[in-house]
């Protein structure tokens, strides 16, 4: 986790106690996981009183949600997503394939490890996890923004270049712009 | 310079509206389409290559992530493809649990379509009322089978397990409520004026189009064709129950709408008549050694009736102890390419949503 | 049943030439053979003559070992229900098939996939280069001498310690601190 010098000044902490109970969802289904966000979103699990709740566009959400696999057509898609997203933004990796490739593993079309593409700030495991688990999930994301040490989104630009190498070795038809915010 | 230009229009892959991650790229004059073309690929796991490297039971752990929504049609279509590969008789129980299975996901697929298509015309209370009942049919697959999506459950051979105690009980109570609750969804829904005017007579498919493009099961059934593979080549034990397949003769949204809010009723009927009638017994034939379980050459193409129609699995053995090949027909295959291409022309941008919904869009199936 | 199978194939191979067939009674199915040149003629004659409207599927077998492609139809009589298989073999080296689309519109997606998953041409076909794949500069994936586990061995890295497929329950539990349970034992590899 990047910890930036393991303090926080006042006005962080009110920022982050902010920032923890509204935390928007992009509503874009990567993969096979998009099936349980629907049932987390509604009456019964009933997320939004946690201050989840579905976003529409990138600019407005504050948290990917990286939903199961993902191709790579769809990474490119997501990369360009996460870059027009604004701060503060967290990327929830969700379900075992994005880990470590889950049952997908020695398949030609898909991703095996999403944190060499995108910092991923905290890992749902299971296939699929239950709704208890994604809001399990956002639980421990709410508590790594309180303690000011989901810092994707610095780690992401401090080093782009890093990103930016494993990245291209993957998408053949880059076509990409400087990233500026 | 004319004064009217098509625009390019692009929704997807992020958008709200649409069902699951695909794009379809539209050119508009206005507000009306006058030209779609569906992209896909953004789902694209190569499964079909992936049980090249994997033995027939280990390839049956893949079939249900084929179809999100939907899993068991295809484990069964898999499971009958390979028992019809290799001549294995199943016990007459495991028929009656595997109509149970699947006539649950149909229903809870249906009560998933049921949130798509009021959230695509901006009814959203009716996403939180479906999705938060099917949690009750994801229950019960959770008590039979282990797991809430992706059950496993129905293999070549058999079922994977029996019921558990007072799981019988636990079926009809869920039955009786979700009948009541139905009642309800025609109050919100059906009888909705909203609901009414944005669906009827948009969307339509034509009978010509339909032998053009292989269309199936409730689309087919919302332009007055009476077919249902349940019927028509009837499997496991579907020609020793009774039920009725509803068809409409409109061809719209609204047509394939009240196709559907019968099947869901139908489903109750016969899952009740499973618990009455399902006879005691063994629920697996014993299979080989999945390591050395050798299959002899030849194909089989097993086909299952499920929400959005006709799924099918083309198998063909080389008489090894894998797969040569397993290729995946679903019905988004052919409705969500050619047919929706066709139907949207003449549209409005609105409505592209609410037809994708109708037609029984999903992508994980067209792509595999 | 079978009579009934044997008609349509008698029907079938008055018309044209027909290589070899086979009857599956049970599965309501008769398998027809044929060289790939009578195929559109076949199918036509099929869907307009004799009411096997319902294209249910198209697919295409690899046989690398024999040097060639399956190509199947495989075709639904909604009235009969009874299915007709419709297969050829063409080259493997050389794959080239009739564009059919006229035929069956669907059958524009089927050719695309194929194309794409294979290298089969169907000369004629209007569609867009890509379907599913984007900026594919390997071999058709789905031929069989295209190995996906080397591919995505040497473009996706695998997680350290994750490199083979080995039971990683013992390090879990001494990193968790606790004792793997008997019954879970039993199924250790």
């Amino acid at each position: 986790m990047y910890n930036d010098k393991n303090k926080q000044k006042i006005v962080d902490i009110i920022k982050n106690a902010a920032r923890k109970h509204s935390l928007w969802v992009l509503a874009y289904g990567t993969g096979c996981g998009a099936i349980e966000v629907p049932a987390t979103m509604t009456s019964r699990y009933d997320a939004e009183r946690l201050g989840v709740r579905g976003a529409a566009t990138p600019r407005q959400a504050d948290v990917l949600l990286i939903t199961g696999y993902l191709t790579v057509k769809t990474l490119k898609r997501v990369i360009r997503v996460y870059e027009q997203m604004q701060d503060p933004k967290y990327v929830i990796g969700f379900g075992s394939c994005t880990i470590n490739g889950g049952m997908y593993f020695d398949s030609y079309n898909t991703i095996n490890q999403l944190d060499l593409y995108l910092p991923v700030d905290v890992y749902i495991s299971g296939c699929m996890p239950r709704p208890e688990a994604v809001l399990e999930g956002f639980g421990k994301l709410q508590e790594l923004i309180g303690k000011g040490v989901a810092n994707g989104a610095r780690q992401y630009k401090d080093n782009l270049d890093y990103y930016r190498e494993n990245q291209k070795k993957v998408i053949k038809n880059w076509d990409f712009q400087d990233y500026n915010w | 310079m004319e004064r009217e230009k098509a625009t390019t229009l692009y929704i997807g892959p992020q958008h709200p509206g649409i069902t699951g991650n695909m794009m379809v790229r539209l050119k508009v004059e206005g507000d009306t389409i006058v030209g779609a073309r569906t992209e896909v690929g953004y789902l694209h796991r190569a499964f079909e290559k992936l049980v090249e490297r994997r033995n027939w039971v280990q390839s049956f752990t893949m079939m249900c992530r084929f179809c999100v929504p939907e899993p068991d049609p295809v484990e069964e279509s898999y499971a009958r493809a390979v028992e019809m590969l290799d001549k294995i008789e199943i016990p007459e129980r495991a028929k009656w649990i595997r109509v149970l299975v699947l006539e649950l996901a149909r229903m809870s697929s249906l009560l998933l379509w049921h949130a798509g298509q009021g959230h695509s015309l901006g009814l959203y209370t009716m996403g939180q009322w479906s999705v938060g009942d099917r949690n009750y049919i994801l229950d019960l697959f959770e008590e039979l089978t282990g797991a809430r999506i992706y059950h496993m459950f129905i293999w070549p051979g058999g079922v994977r397990r029996d019921f558990p105690e007072g799981f019988e009980d636990k079926v009809l109570r869920t039955m009786d409520y979700l009948e009541k609750r139905l009642e309800d969804y025609d109050n919100l829904l059906f009888e909705n004026s909203i609901f009414q005017k944005r669906t009827q007579g948009v969307g339509y498919v034509s009978p010509e189009k339909i032998i053009e493009h292989g269309v199936v099961g409730p689309v087919l059934r919302g332009s007055g064709i009476k077919s249902d593979i349940r019927i028509d080549d009837p499997y496991e034990v579907y020609d020793k129950l009774d039920f009725v397949v509803p068809t409409q003769p409109g061809g719209d949204i609204w047509a394939r709408a009240l196709v559907r809010r019968v099947e869901i009723r139908q489903s109750i009927s016969i899952i009740r008549q499973v618990i009455e009638n399902i006879p005691k017994g063994e629920v697996y034939t014993k299979v080989p050694n999945p390591q050395k379980w050798k299959i002899p050459r030849g194909d089989a193409y097993a086909r299952t009736e499920s929400v959005r129609g006709e799924v099918g699995m083309f198998v063909a053995s080389d008489g090894g102890r894998k797969p040569r090949r397993v290729h995946f027909r679903g019905a988004a295959y052919v409705h969500a390419v050619t047919l929706l291409e066709d139907v949207l022309i003449g549209q409005n941008i609105a409505d592209v949503s609410a037809i994708m919904n109708s037609l029984g869009t999903c992508p994980p199936e067209i792509e595999r | 049943m079978e009579t009934l199978l044997e008609k349509i194939k008698d029907r079938v191979s008055v018309n044209f030439d027909l290589k070899d067939h086979k009857i599956y009674a049970d599965q309501k199915r008769v398998d027809l053979f044929f060289k790939k040149e009578h195929i559109p003629s076949v199918l036509l004659y099929l869907k307009e003559q004799m009411d096997f409207r319902h294209l249910m599927h198209m697919s295409v077998i690899d046989w690398l070992e024999e040097g060639e492609f399956e190509v199947i139809f495989l075709l639904w009589a909604p009235k009969e229900k009874i299915k007709v298989f419709v297969k050829t073999r063409i080259d493997r080296e050389n794959p080239v098939m009739e564009n059919m689309d006229n035929i069956w519109p669907q059958l524009n997606t089927y050719e695309r996939e194929f194309k794409e998953m294979y290298g089969i041409e169907f000369p004629g076909l209007v569609a867009p280069e890509e379907f599913i794949l984007e900026a594919w500069t390997g071999p058709p994936p789905m031929r069989r001498d295209f190995e996906t586990d080397k591919f995505a061995k040497d473009n996706f890295a695998t997680r350290p310690g994750r490199e083979d497929a080995q039971d990683v329950r013992e390090t879990i539990a001494k990193r968790s601190g606790e004792d793997i349970p008997d019954f879970a034992k039993k199924y250790s590899r």
